[in-house]
């Protein structure tokens, strides 16, 4: 199988690496696999036979793969001219409209390849779209990586709860204010003084609105209940509160009953992302930057999943998507 | 709805079955019984149980034939399932604004103000609310803080 990744952030980079560690067990699957292309927005990587992954997992900038570099040329010209069964899609998100993913993302479904994104963008923009496109064209789209990270969330709804019906999602979907608040818990810091912090570690964006106004746990809202609770719902159906008025004061009277506050996302009959207060012994009430999803359905009844849901976890998910995809095809083959 | 009973029977034999079957006539599904035999005050018996009704109009048609049948009504109060709820409120909402809210048979057991360091005042309460109105009190408190510019913090 050959494969293309779009993106070339600390995402592409980390799975270029698990690719050339793991690579004894990919080719148990699928001896042929291999990457023909990466591309970022100033360029792409183009070799038919496979680039060289362990000189490729040495590199920044694509720039410095020496041959087979094609500068200036877009993304879309890779996905069009190369013949791979599969794309890996880690470009940035952009919530507004999901490009430039969501071009990649159709035209990739349209020619027959299979998608693995890591981007919340598309998926948040047009999710049903883009399942009913893959559906068509007999290809795969999976998106483990969009929300919480390494946490297996819908992989376990797909393969091991087929007869469940869920019925009710709430989670710790943003590391980053969980980091905020677990040291404005713990520790006793301003809000202020905790974000800085958590910029300063390189756990929040220089942008933080992203993470304490909620924006990106509302977008995963809309993407489990699209996918797992087969809602039709938009980012603009989530009621949105993020942490930024969360004082040093109502910490203190959460705690002193019990209670930590967390950003939670909730679908049940409505969307919502805000502040709430969980009780000490609740298995939603994990710290530092630890997601948490909660699920609830009609036969099994609760389970609880903890894991780490950014940063470099995330290509666990990834890589599971894409050895899924693999043994996937082997099996129609 | 379910509701406590608490008969007074006359100390003779086959009075309780003549009480029940007015319950049974009118919908009445018997949760619980307690016949104190043993206590016998005045020749009457207590009798306390627990009935889920349709509706309260099935326990007032139950208690007209009861009492046609000469059977004491002690007790008869619906039994209301409540749910503890702890809300932190962030921001200039006063209590008051909170009490005067539609707010129906809903009890506040405690609250606590935080000493403020900051310019937003922080409130913690403990409130008892009907299970069946828990989505309509939260709803309400939800418009209520953001008409307020406050920020709810209600339980996960």
């Amino acid at each position: 199988m050959k494969a293309l990744i779009i993106g070339f952030g600390f995402i592409g980079r980390d799975l270029v690496k698990a690719f050339y560690e793991k690579k004894d067990a990919i080719r148990k699957i699928d001896r042929d696999f291999k990457v023909i292309g990466v591309s970022h927005s100033k360029g792409y990587l183009h070799n038919d036979e496979g680039l060289d992954l362990q000189r490729l997992q040495h590199i920044k900038n694509l720039e410095d793969y020496g041959s087979s570099y094609h500068a200036g040329e877009s993304s879309l010209g890779l996905i069009e001219k190369s013949e791979a069964d599969l794309m890996v899609e880690a470009t940035p998100t952009r919530i507004k409209d999901g490009e430039p993913g969501l071009t990649f993302i159709r035209k990739a479904l349209n020619s027959g390849i299979s998608v693995v994104t890591s981007n919340k963008g598309p998926l948040v923009v047009a999710f049903h779209e883009l399942t009913r496109l893959a559906e068509k064209n007999g290809c795969e789209l999976l998106y483990e990586g969009t929300v919480a990270g390494a946490i297996p969330i819908f992989s376990l709804v797909r393969e091991c709860l087929q007869g469940d019906r869920v019925l009710r999602i709430s989670g710790i979907l943003n590391g980053t204010t969980n980091y905020i608040l677990s040291r404005m818990y713990f520790d006793e810091m301003s809000f202020e003084l905790a974000l800085k912090e958590a910029q300063e570690r390189g756990i929040s964006e220089r942008d933080s609105s992203y993470d304490v106004d909620g924006i990106d746990a509302a977008c995963k809202v809309v993407i489990l209940a699209n996918a797992l609770m087969n809602r039709n719902v938009k980012f603009e159906d989530v009621e949105i509160t993020g942490i930024r008025g969360i004082t040093q004061e109502a910490l203190s009277l959460a705690k002193k009953s019990n209670f930590a506050i967390k950003l939670i996302g909730t679908i049940d009959s409505t969307l919502e992302v805000a502040p709430k207060l969980v009780p000490i012994n609740h298995p939603l009430c994990v710290h530092g930057t630890l997601n948490a999803v909660h699920l609830e359905t009609d036969l099994a009844k609760e389970i609880t999943l903890v894991g780490y849901g950014a940063g470099r976890e995330t290509v666990s998910a990834v890589l599971n998507d894409v050895l899924t995809v693999l043994r996937k095809k082997k099996k129609a083959a | 709805m379910r509701f406590d009973l608490t008969l007074a029977l006359a100390d003779r034999p086959g009075q309780l079955l003549k009480a029940l079957e007015p319950i049974a006539k009118n919908g009445g599904n018997i949760i619980s019984i307690i016949h104190e035999r043993e206590k016998p005050a005045e020749g009457f018996v207590p009798v306390s149980l627990v009935v889920d009704f349709p509706s309260k109009w099935n326990l007032r048609k139950t208690i007209e034939d009861l009492k046609s049948l000469g059977v004491a009504i002690v007790k008869s109060e619906e039994i209301v399932e409540l749910k503890r709820l702890t809300l932190i409120v962030i921001g200039r909402m006063g209590i008051k604004r909170l009490i005067e809210s539609k707010l129906e048979n809903v009890r506040i057991t405690s609250f606590e103000v935080s000493a403020p360091t900051t310019k937003e005042a922080c409130v913690k309460l403990d409130l008892e609310v009907p299970t069946e109105s828990v989505d309509a009190v939260m709803d309400e408190l939800k418009k209520v803080s953001k008409e307020e510019n406050a920020i709810l913090i209600s339980p996960v």
